[in-house]
């Protein structure tokens, strides 16, 4: 950068500082004006500061179509791909009112397609107020041409934290969405008490997204600010989350919503004060074996890893990645034998993604494959599979969305 | 026009408020070594942080702001891991805790890997994170909330400030 540059960057930012001041003094005075809001009143409320919304959402549908759900400029936008990503449709967008949409780390918006096409997606919302937000729904029954009004689907009417959503279908006419919930906490504190961590609720529809049911709690006292993960297991929808044991060892749990049989599924021993922002991925194969991949910094282990769950049995913890590259952030997808496992490194100089694939339901494992790289800011990558073809997506700010396939012939 | 107006009507409320601290310093890949410089020969106190979900972050800074009222000069600097975009944001946070005159820094870098690679290479981005620095700088890590009471006992240590 030379000085002309720098000095237009300075310009720039004084601008844009000026601009934000201006917009606070606007907005503080309307919020003098209009007097108390409700809950929903404030999201029509400008954004303050920008984010960055690179995290998107993507799934494959029975046909083999590629879905994309990417937030921007406060808008929500749907396209498709019937080629493997080489084309997508024109964006059609989701919301009808702009929001402030929770699209960077582990916040994202959720896609996934029924059966009968209907598309269904949630993300949360962050609301003025910090730690605040909503869990919003919203879905199409024509095909994506259009969206119904995104609903709110945390039936608790507070102002709290409600985030980390995760979105999963029967394919049927079955979706539950669960997310991390603040209204236990916030309760118990209003009774003069304390209530560790944040509690875990769900909705369920059989309707495809029609109607949903009343809120229903799945788990108190979880970690706070790590994305959970929800598949549809033959059982029912089974969810895993960063779960709080004691007063602050942060291990996984996996729950069943429909029985809520709830089982510890580490034994890492990680105990600490603090947001690790680092939650965990699922997903089940055609045989039904649940498929997991998680991070810790705990007493028995550090770093990335993957079990398999049998019948039950959890097949002991294989190391994903570099540690020296700080190996995180992997999601897994899997359909009939195909598992496929994505994370993100850091090379030292950027970002790589790097992919592991099975053919044989996690038993066996190709070397990790190197499938891209990028110099700035990225998105974690998401691995998708429709048991025969196996792609990773992925975001970055300088490249944006890569459709990456797998070399088929990749060695064993 | 306009923005003559709405400049007048800043303006106005400008002088209306609280002093206000200034904006947080970049923290780019050598900030690191420009601190130790300013603090050669000196302990301090390296707090990790961020303005977005990190309610244990502000735990610790309202201990620490608390310990800043009471301990003039505490060598506390703070460097949050968002974007300098959240300046305005990270300053609101740190005023009513007492800490809007604290050393205070933000993450510059679209890629904080980087920047986390040159505190800390094992470092993956856990919120708060404390170092405590000694006079010849070996450090000491505080993954997860640092206590007062660990704190305090570090301060009579090294015989840090009042």
């Amino acid at each position: 950068m030379d000085a002309r540059d720098a000095v237009a960057t300075l310009q720039n930012r004084e601008r844009n500082s000026m601009n934000r001041m201006v917009s606070v003094t606007i907005l503080a005075a309307l919020v003098l004006m209009a007097g108390p809001a409700t809950a929903t009143e404030h999201r029509h409320v400008p954004p303050v500061e920008s984010r960055s919304t690179l995290a998107i959402g993507a799934t494959l549908d029975e046909s083999g179509r590629l879905w994309l759900a990417r937030v921007e400029d406060r808008w929500l936008w749907v396209s498709s791909s019937a080629d493997g990503g080489r084309h997508f449709s024109a964006p059609v967008v989701v919301s009808s009112v702009p929001e402030e949409i929770a699209a960077n780390a582990e916040n994202r918006p959720k896609i996934a397609v029924a059966r009968d096409g209907t598309v269904l997606l949630s993300w949360s919302e962050v609301l003025p107020k910090k730690f605040t937000g909503n869990v919003r729904f919203s879905r199409s029954t024509d095909g994506g041409r259009s969206f119904s009004a995104p609903r709110t689907l945390n039936d608790d009417g507070r102002v709290t934290s409600h985030s980390f959503d995760a979105l999963a279908i029967d394919g049927a006419g079955r979706v539950a969405v669960v997310w991390l919930d603040g209204r236990d906490r916030d309760a118990a504190r209003e009774a003069g008490g304390t209530f560790v961590g944040s509690s875990l609720y769900f909705a369920q529809s059989a309707d495809n997204g029609a109607r949903f049911d009343a809120n229903r709690r799945l788990a108190g006292h979880t970690c706070e600010c790590c994305r959970t993960a929800l598949v549809w297991t033959a059982e029912g929808p089974v969810a895993l989350w960063r779960n709080l044991y004691g007063t602050n060892t942060r291990d996984f749990a996996l729950a069943n919503l429909d029985t809520g049989k709830q089982r510890r599924v580490t034994d890492d021993e990680w105990q600490i004060d603090a947001c690790p922002h680092h939650g965990g991925g699922l997903a089940v194969d055609g045989r039904g074996i649940v498929h997991m991949v998680w991070f810790t910094q705990g007493r028995a282990r550090q770093g990335l890893f993957y079990r398999r769950i049998e019948d039950g049995r959890a097949s002991p913890p294989m190391s994903l990645g570099s540690a020296e590259a700080q190996a995180g952030h992997a999601a897994v997808a899997a359909a009939g034998g195909m598992v496929l496992i994505a994370w993100r490194e850091f090379d030292g100089r950027g970002y790589v993604v790097q992919a592991i694939r099975s053919t044989d339901g996690g038993a066996t494992w190709s070397s990790p494959q190197r499938l891209a790289e990028s110099g700035g800011a990225a998105d974690y990558p998401l691995p998708l599979t429709d048991g025969k073809r196996s792609m990773v997506v992925w975001n970055s700010a300088a490249e944006g969305v890569r459709i990456l396939p797998l070399d088929p012939d990749a060695p064993k | 026009m306009i923005g003559r107006f709405l400049c007048g009507f800043v303006a106005v409320l400008a002088f209306a408020m609280p002093v206000r601290a200034a904006e947080p310093a970049a923290f780019t890949v050598d900030s690191l070594a420009k601190i130790k410089a300013q603090y050669a020969g000196r302990p301090f106190i390296l707090g990790m942080w961020s303005v977005s979900e990190c309610s244990y972050c502000i735990d610790e800074l309202t201990m620490l702001g608390k310990l800043a009222r009471t301990h003039r000069s505490l060598p506390l600097v703070l460097v949050a891991t968002d974007t300098p975009a959240q300046g305005a944001a990270m300053q609101k946070i740190l005023t009513p805790l007492g800490l809007a005159g604290v050393d205070s820094w933000v993450f510059d870098d679209p890629v904080p890997e980087r920047l986390r690679r040159a505190i800390d290479p094992s470092w993956y981005g856990e919120l708060p994170r404390t170092y405590l620095y000694d006079g010849e700088h070996r450090r000491e890590t505080i993954v997860g909330i640092l206590s007062e009471q660990r704190l305090r006992a570090w301060l009579r240590r090294h015989r840090v400030a009042n």
